[in-house]
C-alpha cells in the first residue's frame, strides 16, 4: 500500500492508515461511513479499501471453521454493499474473497476424499487422471484464457492446466494472482446435470466419475462446508491460505493497470487518432505505454461537468485531483511530455470529430455480466457516435471491475450527482425555475463495444460471461 | 447410423415410439428431450444388453427408430444425444484411468442401475430446472414493463407465473396465441388463463399483430424447442419474425430454455434444419383439385392431408412448424445454469462432446 502524504480529509489513505491501529468492528463502521459519505469513491479506491478491510476481518476470525468464515465475510459484505450499492466493485471483492474461501476448502476436501494425501498436489498429473483426462489438453488450447478455463469438473484439472503454463505446482491455484485465482469454479449446471446422482455425499463414493461435477456443485453449500472444513482442518491452515489469497488479490489490484497497459502496442498504431474520455488512470497508463514506442494523437473529451478539472489536470500534468493519488507510484508523466499531441475537446464536439478518429478507448466504472458497462456520463454518446462512424470502441478495465450483476434495470445503476456542478446554487432564479439533472454514469450496451482489454488480455463482450463464471461462485452472486 | 432399425436383437418386443408417446401423454409437464431420455431408459430396461458395445448399439438404433417416426425430432434429439454422450463418457472413464472409482464390481452395471433406478428423477430434475429458470428469469420482469411472449412454452409460463407471484411487480403481458390448429394452443390458453387469474393483464394477439404491438413492448421472452450450437434457437413458427421486429425496435429478446434442450446443430438459415416442413409449397390450381389448393389460397396454410395423417416422417404440418432464430437477435438465454449469452451455448456443447 502506498505511503503517501498525510491526507487532511478522510479518504482511502486515512482509512488504510487507521486500519492498522483500529479494531475490526470500528474499521468496518469507518469504511461504511466513508462509502456513505462518498469520501471513498470510484472503483479502484473502493476495491483497495474493501480488500484491505477483508484482510483484517479474515485475520480476526477465530477457529478453523470455513462455514463460520464464509458467514462472517458475507455479513460484512452485505453491510458494505448496502452502504453504497452503486459501487459494485465492493461486492465484487467480497464475492471473490468468498470464492477464495470456498476454493481453499474444496481443494483440501478434494485432497482428503481422494485419499491421496497432500502428495496429490505435487503429483497432479496422476491426480487429474482420475477425472476425465481427455479434456485437459483440448480445452486449454481451445480457450484463449488458458488459466481461466472452467470445466464442469473439479480442481484437479485446473491444476494440470496451470502446470502446463509452467507454474510451480504446490498450491497452484493461489499463486496465479494476476491471471485468475478462481480456477476451480465449476461451471454450474453442466449439461449432464440432468443425470447427476440424487445426493452424493462425496466425489469418491459416487458410482460414476462423471457425476462428481454436479454432485459436488450441490454438495458444496454453506451447510456442507462445515463438514468439509472438519475434514480439512487437520492438514491446512485455512485462514493463512485465505489471507494469502487476499494479498494476491491486492497485488492484482495494484498490477492490473500495468498488465492492461502491456497490451497497448497491439492496439495503438503509429499516427492513429485515439479518442478518450475522463481522467482515467488505466487509460492514461495504456496510452503512455504505447507512447513509448509510437507517435499518435490523442483527442481527449473533457467530461464536463463532473470530471473536467481532473481531465484538465491529467492532460497538463498527469496528476489527478484526489489526494490519495498523491503518492509517487501513481504519478506519471503527461502524454504531452512523451511527445504525444493531445487535443482537448468539449464533449459536445465528439460527434464532429469522430469521423477522423481511428479508435475510441473508454475507461469504465463497472463492467456487467452481459458485456455492457457503466462508465462516466458521456460514454454512451461517444460509443454511439463511434458506432455510426464504424470506429472501434475498446474498453480498458481491470477484472476486478467485472461484476456478476446482470443489468435487469439500468436506471438503478446510474447515479445522479451534484446538480450544482452544472448550475451553481447561487443562481437562485435558475434553481427555482429549472430542473437540473447531473447523471454521473452512463450505461453502454454490449453491442456498442468491440473489445474489452482486462488484465487477462482482450475479450469480446460476448465472452465476459465466461470470465464472470471463472471469478465468482454462483453461490455468492447474491450476497 | 447405418443400422437397420427393426433388426435389433436385444429388445425383442419393445416399441420405443409407443413408450415415448405414452410418456409425453402421461405427463403434460414433460418435455420432449426428457421423454426421449425416459424412453431410452425404458428400452434399456427391456434389453438384455450386457456389454458397453451392445448398449451403445441398442441406444443408437432405438434413437434412430424414434427419430424416424417423429415428424420433428430436433428437440428430442437433444435428449437422446445427451443420453448417449453421458453413457459414453461415463463408460469411458474407468478404462482410461485404470482406477475403478465407479464401484466394486462392474462399472457398467453400476451405471445401468443408476439409470434404471433414477428414471423418474430425471423428470423431477427437469421440472426443478424449470422452476430454477423461473426464479432466475423473474428478475427480468421489472415493475411496469410490458412483456411480449409467444405461444405455448411451459417454461415461459412458469417464469411469468413466478413473476406474477411477486407483489412488487406489476406487469402486463402481450401473448401471441398459437393458432388453434397447433398442438400447443391449449397450453397457451392455459397460461393466459392462469396469468389473468393472478391479476396480470394479458392481451392476446395473433401472429400478424406483432408489428402493430411492438412499440408498446418493453421486452420479449420466448421459449425454445432447441437451442443450437451457434446460440440461435429453434422455436415455434413466428419466433424469427418476432426476433427481427424486436431487434429493429431495440427491444431485448430473452430465450428461456432448460439446458437439456441444447442440441448439436448448426443451421445457417431457415431451410437448413434437418426436418421437412410443409410450409412453403408453391402450387397452381390444376396441380391437385380440391381441399389442398383451397387451403393454401385461403389461409396460407400448407397442405394438411399429406403431413398430419401419417405419423411417419413425411414432414411437419404448418401449424406445428418451427423456425430458426439466429443468435444475433437474442439478448440472452436464461437457463437453469444462469443467464448465458448465445455464444456460451457452443461451449457447453463442446464440453460434453469433446
Amino acid at each position: 500500500m502506498p505511503q503517501g502524504a498525510v491526507a487532511a480529509t478522510p479518504g482511502l489513505q486515512s482509512f488504510i492508515k487507521s486500519l492498522k491501529s483500529t479494531p475490526v468492528e470500528p474499521s468496518i463502521e469507518h469504511l461504511i461511513s466513508l462509502l456513505k459519505r462518498r469520501q471513498i469513491r470510484s472503483s479502484r479506491p473502493c476495491a483497495i479499501a474493501t480488500a484491505a478491510l477483508l484482510l483484517r476481518v479474515v485475520g480476526e476470525v477465530r477457529g478453523r471453521d470455513a462455514g463460520k468464515l464464509l458467514r462472517r465475510i458475507r455479513e460484512v459484505g452485505k453491510r458494505l454493499t448496502a452502504a453504497q450499492p452503486r459501487e459494485v466493485v465492493v461486492g465484487n471483492i467480497v464475492r471473490r474473497v468468498l470464492g477464495l474461501v470456498r476454493e481453499v476448502t474444496e481443494d483440501n476436501a478434494d485432497t482428503d476424499t481422494n485419499a491421496n494425501s497432500e502428495m496429490s498436489h505435487s503429483f497432479h498429473a496422476q491426480h487429474d487422471s482420475l477425472h476425465r483426462p481427455q479434456l485437459s489438453s483440448s480445452i486449454s488450447t481451445f480457450s484463449p484464457l488458458k488459466n481461466a478455463v472452467t470445466e464442469p469438473l473439479d480442481t484437479n484439472l485446473h491444476q494440470s492446466d496451470i502446470s502446463e503454463s509452467a507454474e510451480p505446482a504446490k498450491r497452484p491455484s493461489l499463486q496465479t494472482s494476476h491471471t485468475s485465482y478462481a480456477q476451480s469454479t465449476p461451471m454450474i449446471g453442466s449439461l449432464f446435470g440432468l443425470f447427476s446422482h440424487p445426493d452424493t455425499p462425496s466425489t469418491a463414493s459416487t458410482p460414476t466419475g462423471f457425476q462428481s461435477p454436479a454432485g459436488k456443485d450441490s454438495s458444496i453449500t454453506a451447510l456442507n462446508l462445515d463438514r468439509l472444513a472438519d475434514l480439512s482442518t487437520s492438514k491446512v491452515d485455512l485462514k493463512a491460505e485465505v489471507l494469502d489469497g487476499i494479498r494476491e488479490l491486492q497485488d492484482e489490484l495494484e498490477q492490473s493497470d500495468d498488465l492492461i497497459a502491456a497490451n497497448a502496442l497491439d492496439h495503438i498504431h503509429s499516427n492513429e487518432i485515439i479518442l478518450t474520455h475522463t481522467a482515467s488512470t488505466t487509460v492514461q497508463k495504456f496510452l503512455l505505454a504505447a507512447a513509448r514506442k509510437r507517435k499518435f494523437t490523442v483527442v481527449h473529451a473533457e467530461a464536463y461537468p463532473n470530471d473536467h478539472t481532473a481531465t484538465h489536470a491529467t492532460v497538463l500534468t498527469g496528476k489527478k485531483r484526489y489526494d490519495e493519488n498523491d503518492d509517487a507510484e501513481d504519478q506519471w508523466k503527461p502524454l504531452t511530455a512523451a511527445g504525444i499531441t493531445v487535443v482537448l475537446i468539449p464533449d459536445s464536439h465528439v460527434f464532429a470529430i469522430m469521423s477522423r478518429v481511428n479508435k475510441v478507448i473508454l475507461a469504465t466504472h463497472t463492467v456487467l455480466a452481459n458485456g455492457g458497462l457503466v462508465a462516466a456520463a458521456g460514454a454512451h454518446m461517444i460509443a454511439k457516435a463511434a458506432k455510426v462512424h464504424q470506429t472501434p470502441v475498446v474498453v480498458v478495465s481491470g477484472v476486478y471491475k467485472l461484476s456478476p450483476v446482470y443489468p435487469f434495470d439500468v436506471d438503478e445503476l446510474i447515479e445522479y450527482g451534484d446538480a450544482g456542478n452544472i448550475v451553481p446554487y447561487e443562481d437562485g432564479d435558475f434553481v427555482d425555475k429549472v430542473d437540473v439533472d447531473n447523471p454521473l454514469y452512463d450505461y453502454v450496451p454490449a453491442d456498442l463495444v468491440d473489445l474489452y482489454i482486462t488484465n487477462l488480455g482482450g475479450h469480446a463482450p460476448s465472452y465476459l460471461y465466461r470470465i464472470v463464471a471463472d471469478h465468482y461462485r454462483a453461490e455468492d452472486i447474491t450476497l | 447410423m447405418a443400422s437397420t432399425p427393426h433388426s435389433d436383437p436385444t429388445t425383442p418386443n419393445f416399441d420405443i415410439v409407443a413408450a415415448y408417446r405414452t410418456l409425453l401423454a402421461s405427463d403434460p409437464e414433460m418435455t420432449m428431450p426428457v421423454a426421449a431420455i425416459e424412453a431410452l431408459v425404458e428400452a434399456l430396461t427391456h434389453s438384455t444388453a450386457n456389454t458397453t458395445m451392445e448398449t451403445l448399439e441398442l441406444l443408437e438404433c432405438q434413437t434412430e427408430i424414434l427419430k424416424a417416426s417423429i415428424p420433428n425430432p430436433i428437440s428430442l434429439s437433444a435428449g437422446t444425444d445427451l443420453f448417449q454422450r453421458y453413457i459414453i463418457t461415463t463408460l469411458n472413464q474407468p478404462s482410461r484411468t485404470g482406477v475403478n472409482i465407479l464401484g466394486p464390481s462392474g462399472d457398467f452395471r453400476a451405471i445401468r442401475n443408476h439409470l434404471l433406478s433414477n428414471g423418474r428423477l430425471f423428470v423431477e430434475r427437469a421440472k426443478a430446472s424449470r422452476e430454477k429458470i423461473a426464479s432466475f428469469g423473474r428478475h427480468f420482469v421489472r415493475d411496469g414493463v410490458t412483456v411480449l411472449t409467444n405461444g405455448g412454452s411451459r417454461v415461459v409460463g412458469a417464469l411469468l407465473h413466478s413473476a406474477a407471484e411477486s407483489s412488487f411487480t406489476r406487469f402486463r403481458v402481450i401473448y401471441v396465441l398459437p393458432p388453434p390448429s397447433s398442438s400447443d394452443s391449449k397450453e397457451g390458453e392455459k397460461i393466459v388463463a392462469g396469468l389473468r387469474s393472478r391479476n396480470i393483464p394479458v392481451a392476446t394477439i395473433p401472429d400478424s399483430a406483432v408489428g402493430y404491438c411492438i412499440s408498446k413492448v418493453d421486452m420479449v421472452i420466448v421459449g425454445a424447442e432447441g437451442v443450437v450450437e451457434n446460440g440461435g434457437i429453434i422455436s415455434r413458427m413466428g419466433t424469427y419474425q418476432l426476433g427481427l421486429l424486436a431487434k429493429s425496435k431495440g427491444k431485448p429478446l430473452y430465450v428461456v430454455a432448460e439446458s437439456h434442450k441444447f442440441v448439436r446443430l448448426y443451421p445457417l438459415d431457415q431451410f437448413d434444419l434437418p426436418i421437412e416442413q410443409m410450409v412453403l409449397e408453391f402450387k397452381v390450381t390444376d396441380d391437385k383439385q380440391g381441399s389442398a389448393s383451397e387451403a393454401t389460397e385461403d389461409e396460407g396454410v400448407a397442405d394438411m392431408n399429406g403431413g398430419v395423417t401419417s405419423t411417419k416422417c413425411s414432414g411437419v404440418s404448418a401449424a406445428d412448424a418451427v423456425d430458426f432464430t439466429p443468435p444475433d437477435l437474442i439478448s440472452g438465454i436464461i437457463t437453469e445454469a444462469g443467464v448465458l449469452t448465445p455464444s456460451a451455448v457452443s461451449e457447453e456443447l463442446i464440453k460434453i462432446w469433446f
